[in-house]
């Protein structure tokens, strides 16, 4: 096949991220083309219809942490890019008692105080602490680390402006966030709360994604991240983005092509053509090669760096280092059809408890021995599952009266001790439907569909390696200037002209967008010294 | 006694020793209040039957401060090193045996015969974690500073350290700061393949602390071991026992003119407008000092000697929040001979078992839950090898740890569960050495309850709290009071509860005892 050439940057991959990257290249007057191995659009925040009538956002299911500066900067709204406000929290306990708020935090109050009065008292200062540090946190998510070595006036000046924003916090703040970045979640919230559904609905939210139980140092840092929508003015604004997470994906695809980007999909890149150290090009899977002046990877690092390239492209440590990055998926997803709306056995009727994250897992404990058992390389006997019915809020998912359930479960590790993902995959989907029957019991009779997503499954149909949904393990060691590896969480790579843009770089993983504009703000400042 | 001290040390442990030394040799007229009839708290020897001595806490001296023992001239005082090696010695489910030797090379052949490429691993690794011990073994004698007002001299301190750092270059330097944070699980495996290795080293990071191998942050508790090598030591038993350092830490206060008094318990810290100005005894009497410094751990002394009104609820709310339950029990036995290793010759001064990090994190696994471990791992010391003296000739002392008995246990009470721990933990010895059971004459079973009764540590946590990051340098005992003052004025910590934290050190007397100093000229300039 013809070679083409033309192109000043070639984005690998047409998930969020690289979509973002590629909008913001765009804009900036660089002639953009965009590859993507599937016939859709969004790597992981897609939405499929899987069966007939019924749309599944097959991975990511909220969005919240969508960065608001990259929704305003590429005009999303406009795009077609709307979120469903869900403001509802539903946590049902085994004996029929069950969490339920909504929105406001006064209400969040309310609730609790049926667990515990000193609780619900502490709501509010601990609800102060977490927005403060999300302030604090916010607009690190959208700087290029510095690197802790080099002595370069662009990196010094990186440092200071860390330091400074560092400094901007007082004496008591900083020793909080030290102590988010170093303890557990369960330890942490220990010293605000006392009763179970409360700091295990919250601890939960430290372990997403990730192969550590909420007694696991470290987990409490990701405390923060849902707080991050309260800064821009709503109580943990999760949301459902119309049509699916999917949507998000086209709304940014077509803020892309606005500003003139080029996608292609069903084109799957085999390799990054590297010319005397620098990226030239890429070859498809049939062969054809395209030339670029920079190459922009959203693939994740092990993908990027063990796949598309030979390792003798790239220096040996820095080979070892990515080999080391670790990147074990956690998490899979079951996927439902229902003929009607679920009962739960605490709160049986219809209603607006329905429609927001509804969470099984009423207790650290719980939790915690999930956990125990993907330890030692088995799936959870009893899985933590966050849990979602996006056709309460936005019936375009399903037919009429009929719904699609969309449940997070946790713990799948990617290893498995005995047997295969394939071999199991339906033993899994089980153990989920076995799990939420304790809860739901008439799940069985409702069933239309099943859909049941393993880390394999992640990674073979997706791409992720490791089936990792994060791209990579969010633990302190692989944040912010050691993301992916340390001394390379600026976006370049040891080869001159590539980058990487996906959630294996700083900030991570999540439906945030930075990774991507963030890459793409570092590959403008060097196409302005010509070095793309 | 009417005498009105100047400085009054409200405990008689090593730290408390150390800083009384430091403020007496400063021209401080010092008064060291022990509540036992010994002094040493936790570095004391016990005698469980006659003629057999065995350590009751801490059992090697490796950590101890090479600058204390100069300053104070401890070696003159009858303080003498009794070196071992192996190191260690450690045995897996097989029988299999590694034993890790002072000597780099013969540890690496050691470790050929479980895997050749880890056995030039570890030169490797070795050489790393000098790297990160000579570059953390400066702050062990600093004060942590205040991040937010930092003096000159830290601003210095911490740009050279940065220099330093920098000087190992990009790579290593990145490793240095990655590597702390990590879990054992996840750090010793980019090293090694030999599960026997990585679970031999993982104990040394693990002993003393609540967390797993899987738990992150766990590769950091290495430091320890590493440490002592900067300076060309290493793990040490003590001529005497633990105690003829007491004793030695004990002359060369008195030598400096401090007043050391045993069966002293404090009741209480006496305060007036909010500041310090004595003790009062259990006995009623009352000691006035213009400062009082407490070598007891941060919950005893804020909670317990203090009365509730003098300190804010938020300090307090924040005392109690610290993570202080002890997972560690220790079992003393007095042995009439000590039997031979299956199958590998005589017993060797240190022995250890805790085949696999997956073994490791198992035991944990039961603490979790508030149980003490079904398969505890041991890390087992015999003294008496390196020093006869300890037991009656041909006979011998050993000292065990075995993790984890939680402090706190959701079934049941210590009362019932004591004997039955050390039942197995001696059930797994005789596999180790055939023929223990027969051969022990007196056994001392020591769970966390019984260290917090006995050495008054609360939790029974050896270390006075938990040695986790959270809990370190600028962060311990918590935050914004991480250098050695409290919101009383008068009133000092110089215990393990301070940076840098526990073990026998001595670092947090000898930098307590600067503190207190400086204030002190401050005050009278």
């Amino acid at each position: 096949m013809a070679a083409s050439t033309g192109y000043d940057l070639i984005v690998i991959g047409g998930g969020h991220n690289g979509l973002v990257a590629a909008a913001y290249l765009g804009r900036a007057g660089k002639k953009v083309l965009v590859l993507e191995r599937r016939r859709v659009l969004g790597g992981a925040a897609v939405t499929e219809e899987v069966h007939p009538g019924f749309k599944f956002t097959e991975l990511s299911y909220v969005c919240s942490l969508m960065r608001p500066e990259i929704i305003r900067e590429l005009d999303l709204p406009s795009h077609g890019f709307q979120v469903i406000p869900q403001d509802a929290s539903f946590t049902p306990l085994p004996d029929g008692e069950y969490l339920y708020y909504r929105g406001d935090h006064q209400e969040a109050v309310q609730a609790v105080s049926k667990f515990s009065k000193t609780d619900a008292e502490n709501l509010s200062s601990f609800s102060r602490v977490m927005t403060r540090m999300a302030k604090f946190v916010a607009p690190m998510l959208m700087m290029t680390p510095p690197d802790l070595h080099s002595l370069a006036l662009t990196n010094l000046l990186r440092l200071r402006e860390l330091a400074n924003h560092f400094l901007s916090l007082d004496e008591e703040e900083i020793y909080t966030f030290f102590r988010l970045m170093t303890m557990s979640s369960a330890d942490y919230l220990d010293a605000w709360f006392e009763s179970e559904p409360l700091k295990a609905g919250m601890s939960s939210s430290g372990i997403i994604g990730t192969l550590l139980g909420p007694r696991s140092p470290g987990t409490a840092y990701v405390l923060i991240h849902h707080y991050m929508g309260e800064i821009d003015g709503s109580y943990r604004s999760w949301g459902f983005v119309r049509g699916g997470t999917g949507g998000l994906s086209y709304s940014i695809a077509r803020a892309a092509q606005a500003a003139g980007v080029e996608i292609r999909t069903a084109a799957e890149v085999r390799r990054i053509l590297v010319r005397d150290g620098r990226a030239v090009g890429v070859e498809l899977a049939n062969g054809e090669k395209i030339y670029a002046k920079g190459i922009v990877s959203n693939a994740d690092p092990k993908r990027t760096f063990l796949k598309l390239l030979e390792p003798s492209d790239l220096p040996a440590d820095f080979v070892q280092g990515i080999r080391n990055y670790n990147i074990i998926g956690s998490s899979g997803k079951v996927n439902l059809a229902l003929k009607e709306l679920p009962k739960f056995k605490a709160l049986p009727q219809a209603g607006p408890h329905l429609t927001g994250v509804i969470t099984i897992g009423p207790d650290t404990d719980y939790i915690e021995r999930a956990y125990d058992d993907a330890k030692y390389g088995d799936f959870s006997r009893r899985p933590y599952i966050d849990m979602c019915i996006p056709s309460t809020l936005d019936p375009t998912m399903a037919p009429a009266g009929k719904h699609v359930m969309s449940m997070f479960v946790q713990y799948a590790p990617y290893n498995l001790r005995k047997g295969t993902w394939p071999d199991r995959r339906e033993e899994f989907g089980e153990t989920v439907i076995d799990t939420i029957e304790e809860y739901i019991p008439d799940i069985r009779k409702i069933i239309l569909y099943r859909q049941v997503i393993t880390p394999w499954d992640i990674e073979n149909e997706f791409g992720l390696t490791g089936g990792n949904i994060f791209h990579g393990e969010l633990t302190p060691d692989q944040l912010f200037f050691l993301r992916p590896t340390p001394g390379w969480a600026q976006y370049r790579t040891p080869i001159k002209g590539l980058y990487g843009c996906g959630s294996g770089t700083h900030p991570g993983g999540g439906i945030m967008g930075a990774p991507g504009a963030n890459a793409a703000r570092e590959i403008l400042k060097d196409a302005r010294f010509g070095r793309v | 006694m009417a005498d009105r001290f100047d400085i009054a040390i409200i405990g008689g442990g090593h730290n408390g020793l150390v800083a009384a030394s430091y403020l007496a040799r400063a021209g401080r007229r010092v008064v060291v209040l022990e509540r036992r009839s010994s002094l040493g708290g936790a570095a004391a020897v016990e005698e469980i039957a006659p003629g057999f001595r065995v350590p009751a806490g801490a059992t090697f001296a490796g950590l101890l401060r090479p600058e204390i023992v100069r300053d104070l001239g401890l070696a003159g005082h009858g303080f003498e090193v009794l070196p071992f090696d192996p190191l260690v010695t450690s045995v897996d489910e097989d029988g299999r045996v590694l034993r890790m030797w002072r000597d780099l090379g013969k540890t690496q052949q050691e470790i050929a015969k479980f895997s050749p490429k880890d056995a030039e691993s570890y030169g490797r690794f070795h050489a790393f974690m000098l790297q990160i011990a000579r570059l953390v073994d400066p702050l062990m004698l600093r004060t942590p500073p205040n991040v937010k007002d930092l003096t000159r001299g830290e601003q210095v301190f911490l740009l050279r350290l940065a220099l330093r750092a920098r000087r190992l270059g990009k790579q290593t330097m990145g490793q240095a700061v990655r590597f702390p944070q990590m879990a054992l699980r996840a750090s010793l495996p980019e090293w090694f393949e030999s599960e026997l290795l990585m679970a031999t080293l993982a104990v040394d990071a693990l002993i003393g602390r609540s967390a797993g191998p899987f738990s992150p942050g766990t590769s950091f508790g290495l430091l320890q071991r590493y440490l002592p090598e900067v300076h060309g030591n290493s793990w040490t038993f003590v001529r005497g026992g633990m105690a003829s350092l007491t004793d030695a830490l004990a002359r060369a206060a008195q030598g400096a003119g401090a007043t050391l008094r045993t069966d002293a318990s404090v009741a209480r810290i006496v305060t007036e407008d909010g500041r310090a100005t004595g003790v009062q005894l259990e006995s009623g009497e009352t000691i006035s000092a213009r400062v009082v410094a407490s070598s007891a751990d941060p919950k005893r002394t804020f909670l317990g000697l203090l009365d509730h009104s003098e300190l804010d609820l938020e300090f307090r709310n924040r005392v109690l929040h610290t993570r202080t339950e002890g997972g560690l029990a220790k079992i003393n036995l007095a042995l009439s001979s000590i039997p031979d290793m299956k199958n590998d010759g005589p017993a060797p001064p240190r022995l250890r078992f805790g085949p696999t990090l997956e073994y490791l994190e198992r035991a944990y696994d039961d603490a979790k839950y508030g149980r003490s471990s079904a398969n505890p791992y041991l890390d087992v010391a015999i003294p008496s090898l390196a020093d006869p003296s300890l037991a009656p000739s041909g006979q011998h002392v050993m000292s065990v740890l075995a993790q984890f008995a939680p402090y706190r246990l959701r079934r049941g009470s210590w009362k019932d569960e004591r004997e039955k721990f050390a039942e197995r933990v001696v059930g797994r010895l005789e596999e180790l050495l055939p023929g223990i059971r027969k051969a022990t004459i007196a056994r001392q079973v020591l769970t966390p309850v019984d260290l917090e009764e006995k050495f008054s540590l609360s939790g029974g946590h050896i270390y006075h709290g938990e040695m986790s990051l959270d809990q370190q340098f600028i962060l311990r005992p918590i935050p914004g009071w991480a250098r050695y003052r409290t919101p009383i004025a008068g009133l000092y910590l110089c215990g393990s509860g301070t940076h840098p934290g526990g073990g026998i050190t001595g670092a947090p007397g000898y930098n307590a005892a600067r503190e207190i100093l400086k204030d002190w000229t401050r005050r009278a300039g």
